[in-house]
């Protein structure tokens, strides 16, 4: 382990669907305040780990420790509460709401929402409404969403619903920020913009990062540590540049030049 | 055309917020307000008393059901049960002496308890399974309305509803039941807006679209999707309540049988999910429309300018009805009021057309 007291503790996390298993003992501790990144081929287990950690697939061995607290477990929207937002890999909106109301959501846990509120509107939901509304604005601004505030979710490029997504997640106030490949499908351009949020939102916001990404580029450019797996085991942790360049690591994204032949 | 957006300049979040910030909207819910006030003064009371009364309160269940099935996306094919245990308490606690005002919260308190327990199996199962679980409560609840005498007195009884008054006003004349049920129709309506411009609403409509990343913001589903079934019953259990006080004033089972459920599906289907003004289209087609079809039907038959057989005559109304519910839904999906926005959204760029979508 490293020294005292990381934010995110996993330790020996293994993770079975039937006869496949996705994960073997994985171990990571994340300190609060780094970009930590998780890399690996197609399959090798990065989103299966985010998932255990969010609360969809409970690990089967391990624990999962989210500021000391174990959090493996929990039910997501209670891991939500504690502290902790993510995004997905295929992008997760509600289509049905405007790009404002989606990033609200993200003020779901510090909102009591209930039937009578809103019948009593003028008297008891709109104060909280307005409250919410202008703090969510404050990451509309960070974000550069002002000019699709009012668009529906499913009508805008992919590369803005993206940060529509971030921008649901930063909204929730997280100490830790999950994200799985928020730059899957962007072009090169939306792909800077979206380097550049990133790391805008962890300064501004004192955030700590965990962030799945296929991009070796960005990888090296902004992640503190990675981790890098292949078929559910941990094959090199450390510093970027020298995590990705293990010859473990270069194997297992194309091959040895013995499996070539 | 009518409506403008220029000029409008919101400064502070509330005005933005505002139920109509367009002011053409504005007026014409006053327009509707004002006519709606005055329609015992020109409407005649064959027409108050059989269109528009069943109407508002048709209207009123319509929004209750769209709650829970346009916002939160739980299907509910048992509503008319819903509605009966509203209807049926408030009648038995009147009998028993509770005020009227009281009587109808504790229908929708039964209505509310009873609906969310067998709403529980949505926890559990989604789509179809739920569909079959509703079902199951409509047939359940018939069963035990029909076979408890202490209910439905008896297996063919009807029950008058006893004369009553509401924060001291009667409810018995034609007039006086129409503005109370429109009352009623004016405050589901306010609620159902409220409710989708408020987290709890939109908290229902996040697990109606994506549950898991509604989970991985911090929304309970289990807690939403209960919720939508105590509300939506609650309030389909009170308006049940003011359908048997204001409209049918006396009830029977089969008020409340399976085809009700259907029609009150077919209402917010046709009217448009989760759509306030989408439950008065709907409920206006579905109860409406069959009417006329049948008086125009009629009509041509006894004009003479063609012939229709004594038996086609009873056929023809339904044929043209189901005809025109498939080619309204095939036209826009999303119901008549998504027709009604459109045509909104096209007068709001006229002359030009960039809003067609």
């Amino acid at each position: 382990m490293t020294e005292g007291n990381p934010l995110l503790h996993c330790d020996g996390v293994s993770r079975w669907f039937g006869g496949i298993h996705a994960l073997k003992g994985v171990s990571i501790a994340v300190e609060r305040g780094e970009i930590f990144g998780l890399v690996g081929p197609n399959g090798s287990g990065k989103t299966t780990l985010v998932n255990c950690i969010t609360g969809f697939y409970p690990p089967q061995q391990g624990r999962i420790l989210f500021e000391g607290r174990q959090i493996n477990g929990m039910k997501p929207h209670r891991i939500a509460a504690s502290g902790i937002a993510r995004t997905f890999q295929n992008v997760a909106l509600f289509r049905g709401m405007t790009v404002l109301d989606n990033i609200l959501m993200g003020r779901h846990i510090f909102m009591r929402p209930n039937p009578l509120a809103s019948l009593f509107y003028p008297w008891w939901a709109r104060r909280e409404e307005i409250a919410h509304r202008q703090s969510v604005e404050r990451i509309i601004d960070l974000l550069q969403l002002e000019s699709v505030r009012d668009e529906h979710a499913d009508v805008i490029p992919l590369g803005l619903q993206k940060r529509v997504e971030l921008a649901r997640a930063l909204s929730a106030e997280p100490r830790m920020l999950v994200l799985d490949e928020p730059m899957a499908g962007m072009n090169q351009e939306e792909k800077e913009y979206m380097v550049r949020f990133i790391l805008d939102a962890q300064e501004q916001l004192g955030l700590t990062v965990l962030i799945i990404e296929h991009h070796m580029d960005v990888v090296t450019a902004i992640c503190d540590r990675v981790l890098v797996l292949n078929d559910g085991a941990e094959i090199a942790q450390g510093p970027a540049r020298q995590a990705i360049a293990d010859p473990k690591v270069v194997a297992a994204y194309i091959g040895t030049t013995r499996d070539a032949a | 055309m009518f409506y403008r957006l220029s000029g409008i300049h919101h400064t502070r979040y509330e005005s933005a917020r505002a139920l109509w910030p367009v002011p053409a909207d504005r007026w014409q819910v006053v327009a509707l307000a004002v006519l709606a006030l005055a329609a015992p003064l020109f409407v005649s009371n064959l027409y108050l008393g059989s269109y528009i009364l069943p109407w508002l309160i048709w209207a009123a269940a319509a929004l209750s059901l769209s709650l829970l099935m346009g916002l939160a996306g739980q299907l509910h094919f048992g509503f008319a049960a819903v509605m009966a245990i509203g209807a049926y308490s408030s009648i038995h606690l009147v009998r028993a002496g509770v005020p009227f005002e009281l009587a109808l919260l504790g229908a929708g308190v039964v209505s509310a308890l009873i609906g969310t327990v067998f709403g529980a199996a949505a926890l559990r199962v989604k789509g179809l399974y739920l569909v079959m679980a509703t079902l199951a409560m409509q047939y359940l609840v018939d069963w035990v309305i029909i076979n408890v005498p202490a209910i439905s007195g008896g297996a063919q009884a009807t029950l008058r509803t006893p004369a009553v008054s509401f924060l001291g006003l009667p409810i018995s004349t034609l007039i006086e039941r129409y503005y109370f049920a429109l009352g009623w129709a004016v405050l589901i309506t306010l609620f159902f807006m409220n409710v989708k411009r408020t987290s709890f609403g939109r908290a229902l409509v996040a697990i109606r679209d994506k549950d898991f990343a509604a989970a991985v913001i911090g929304v309970d589903p289990f807690r939403y999707k209960l919720m939508a079934f105590l509300t939506s019953s609650f309030i389909g259990g009170v308006t049940g309540a003011v359908l048997a006080f204001c409209y049918y004033r006396a009830v029977t089972p089969e008020q409340f049988s399976f085809n009700v459920s259907i029609q009150l599906v077919a209402m917010v289907l046709v009217g448009g999910l989760g759509s306030a003004i989408g439950g008065y289209l709907g409920a206006g087609f579905v109860l409406l429309v069959p009417i006329f079809l049948t008086n125009f039907i009629a009509g041509l038959g006894e004009s003479g300018w063609i012939y229709i057989s004594q038996n086609l005559m009873a056929h023809l109304p339904l044929i043209f009805y189901g005809a025109m519910i498939i080619g309204f839904l095939l036209l826009e999906p999303l119901g008549l009021a998504k027709i009604y926005d459109n045509i909104r959204k096209a007068l709001l760029v006229w002359p030009f057309r960039h809003s067609r979508s």
